[in-house]
């Protein structure tokens, strides 16, 4: 409850912790009691039919959608409701969205620079260093001054994870990072992210891409209708998967 | 999940915290409030002018007043009616003589939709109220509003057309084409249908235009529902109540009118509406 | 009465009426915008009560003919002990049924933005006011041109209701009339006032045209 959570905080405070989380869309119970943790440098990775809350679940650790009730911390610390608090600890967890969602007013180098120079008040040319540097980590530094609109799905994507490490946050959640991209762009994607998951950052990814879990994910958590119905290690999920609904979700995306 | 997606109007504010909750209550109050002061300034002041007074509005207790501003708004309707026939067939002639390919044509189609765009309703109502008569042409009160309104009108469903023609994908004339049909029976069997269906809401918008123009027709003493509130007013001794609710009639319509449009623009999205074909 | 005649007689009055109408145009503009920019601002509060005033705001000066809007203001108001203007009237009605549209087009810029900007925003923690500043208002703006141009020029053709009214001097409308009915002005007095309209409003469609070009914003 209180904030001075901080002080006893150690190497083992989870950056990401949900507690007894539970979410209704008018009659429909999306979110069922949901405990989850992620520590510093963990990839955990998401899986689940679509419907089974996973994207929701993902969108609640930044307060995009609200929760009926339960606890959510970042390192220990309570999310705020509203106002300076809750900005601040957004700031902290990045974000990369499904459908991208850059600025589309603004040229790629912009669009990386509005959170370092407004939020972290960083100095326009301290940023813009900055900025080239995750532009050229990702691979898109050639197209700085284009705009958005001008650029693949598959490189406005790794433009939004620029965007997303120009805040130097604790941790990233993906929402299906990939359903919006064509399928010769998807790798182009998963390997910044993988990347990313090997220089240790912090990452909560939803996602149907089975290769990309089995190979980076630290654990796999399996939803469906809103609950978490499995929790385990990459080889241990896809290979013993011990719930019947895990099996037939396994069984279901091999037949195609 | 990402199939709820709420408009961005609803999406600028996030759900509120308790803090934020509290000060949209205040704030809900206070406009309250603020609302209701106004209503009652507004109010307070008919009253003590004196025009909350029996005598003013008992017009409207008397059934000939009610017929005889019926009777104005079917002069209303009826000029609008035509005129919008009007307006819409110029409108195909100049959209076809800008679309035609024929340079001198398209030309003449382009200066004549700007010229009718950029001029004032009234204006076209001068014109045909004193300039008109002048060479001997005598014109009935009803042409006097119909033909001027509905020049001014034309221009307008011209270009609401061509861009219902160009959103017809390009598919669709070239498989007629390919049937062997001849030029103009593609045009008129297999893209303007499509077209038309594009820009129905569009049109029905301008049908507003139409019906708002036509309250000019006092200028050349036509009976319409503007006309008749004045005949009213001379005869009673009651202008602010009868102007007050003939406007009222007027926003009415246009506001049943429009309804209209955003229905019909329901219908025609079952089409598949290709991109890039709203203005 | 030849076009030579004409211009000698009526030269000067000529050239107010048109200053008149562009200085109408141009006042009626800047309040419809900022009133406009008003009402979208109570549209998208969460403040319940002022998005339903602000909604019945838009559908009556929407809907009211500019006719029935000017004769309230002239005839009805001073039963009410308020007496404006002649030029106040005309402002007033020809600021009013724009700033309607203005508040339309404003929303449908709004809406063009989409959820998901808003949302990339909100989770880089950008504060309210600084999605609207840096995110909302920018694309709203840019994406409103050509519909506010085309609004600048609709607002000019509503200015005419100002021949319906008394006024020294003369609107471009209010002109043709005076002179159709004081003198045999014919077909070219109608012309060169029709003619100075539409040159204005295909000078405010270049200019807005122009402007669209460089600010248009890809999709």
């Amino acid at each position: 409850m209180s904030d001075t959570m901080h002080e006893t905080m150690n190497d083992r405070t989870p950056v990401i912790e949900l507690k007894h989380v539970d979410k209704h869309f008018g009659s429909l119970h999306v979110l069922k009691d949901i405990n989850l943790s992620v520590q510093k440098g963990e990839v955990v990775v998401i899986i689940g039919p679509s419907g089974s809350g996973k994207s929701t679940l993902c969108r609640t650790i930044n307060r995009l959608e609200t929760i009926d009730s339960g606890e959510i911390l970042i390192e220990g610390t309570k999310m705020p409701q509203e106002g300076k608090e809750l900005a601040r600890l957004r700031a902290q967890i990045g974000m990369v969205f499904q459908s991208f969602n850059l600025f589309a007013h603004k040229t790629i180098i912009d669009n990386v620079i509005l959170g370092p120079m407004d939020v972290l008040k960083k100095s326009k040319k301290e940023a813009k260093e900055e900025a080239m540097q995750l532009l050229s980590r990702v691979g898109v530094d050639s197209q700085a001054n284009k705009v958005p609109a001008q650029l693949s799905g598959g490189q406005q994507q790794r433009v939004a994870i620029a965007r997303a490490l120009a805040m130097h946050p604790k941790a990233i959640l993906f929402d299906e990072p990939t359903s919006a991209l064509d399928p010769e762009m998807i790798g182009e994607v998963l390997d910044v992210m993988t990347k990313l998951a090997r220089e240790g950052m912090t990452m909560l990814v939803v996602t149907h891409e089975m290769n990309f879990a089995r190979r980076v994910a630290s654990r796999v958590i399996f939803m469906d209708g809103g609950s978490i119905v499995e929790e385990n290690t990459p080889e241990e999920f896809f290979n013993h998967p011990k719930s019947q609904r895990a099996q037939d979700f396994l069984n279901s995306i091999q037949a195609h | 999940m990402s199939d709820k997606r709420t408009s961005v109007k609803d999406a600028l504010f996030e759900p509120p915290g308790p803090k934020t909750r509290r000060v949209i209550r205040i704030a809900t109050v206070v406009s309250l409030a603020a609302i209701a002061a106004l209503l009652w300034v507004v109010l307070r002041r008919f009253y003590e002018t004196g025009q909350l007074d029996a005598r003013y509005w008992s017009v409207f207790t008397r059934w000939t007043t009610w017929r005889f501003l019926g009777k104005g708004l079917l002069g209303t309707l009826e000029a609008a009616a035509v005129a919008g026939v009007v307006a819409f067939t110029a409108g195909f002639l100049l959209m076809v003589m800008r679309i035609s390919g024929n340079r001198i044509l398209g030309y003449i189609s382009t200066a004549l939709i700007e010229f009718t765009r950029g001029v004032p309703t009234l204006l076209f109502i001068y014109f045909f109220f004193l300039v008109v008569p002048k060479f001997g042409i005598k014109l009935p009160a009803f042409w006097k509003v119909c033909l001027p309104v509905s020049i001014s009108a034309c221009g307008v469903v011209a270009e609401v057309l061509r861009s219902g023609v160009n959103a017809v994908p390009k598919g669709q004339k070239e498989a007629a084409q390919s049937l062997g049909m001849l030029p103009h029976s593609v045009f008129l069997k297999v893209v303007f249908p499509q077209a038309f269906r594009f820009v129905i809401p569009a049109l029905i918008s301008e049908l507003v235009i139409v019906v708002k123009d036509t309250t000019f027709a006092y200028v050349v003493n036509f009976p319409d529902l503007m006309q008749n509130a004045k005949v009213l007013i001379s005869n009673y001794d009651a202008l602010l109540s009868v102007y007050l609710v003939v406007a009222l009639i007027y926003i009415a319509i246009n506001w049943l009118i429009n309804r209209a449009s955003v229905a019909a623009a329901g219908r025609t999205n079952r089409y598949a509406v290709p991109a890039g074909k709203k203005q | 009465m030849g076009i030579k005649e004409l211009l000698s007689q009526y030269g000067d009055q000529y050239i107010q009426a048109l200053f008149t109408t562009w200085k109408l145009t141009a006042f009626s503009f800047a309040i419809a915008f900022v009133i406009g920019v008003a009402v979208t601002v109570m549209r998208i509060s969460p403040v319940q009560p002022l998005r339903v005033f602000a909604e019945i705001y838009i559908q009556i000066f929407r809907n009211i003919p500019g006719a029935s809007l000017l004769m309230l203001l002239v005839y009805a108001l001073p039963y009410l002990d308020v007496l404006l203007s002649y030029f106040v009237c005309v402002l007033i009605a020809a600021s009013l049924i724009p700033s309607a549209f203005c508040s339309e087009y404003l929303m449908a810029g709004i809406n063009t933005i989409g959820t998901g900007q808003i949302e990339a925003a909100r989770s880089l923690g950008l504060s309210f006011m600084q999605i609207i500043r840096r995110v909302v208002i920018p694309q709203a703006l840019r994406s409103s041109v050509l519909p506010l141009t085309n609004l600048l020029v609709s607002t000019m053709l509503t200015t005419a209701l100002a021949s319906q009214v008394p006024m020294n001097p003369r609107d471009l409308t209010g002109l043709v009339a005076h002179i159709n009915t004081h003198a045999v002005g014919g077909v070219t007095a109608f012309l060169i006032s029709a003619l100075l309209y539409c040159a204005t409003a295909v000078v405010i469609g270049q200019v807005g045209n122009m402007i669209d070009r460089k600010v248009r914003i890809l999709r």
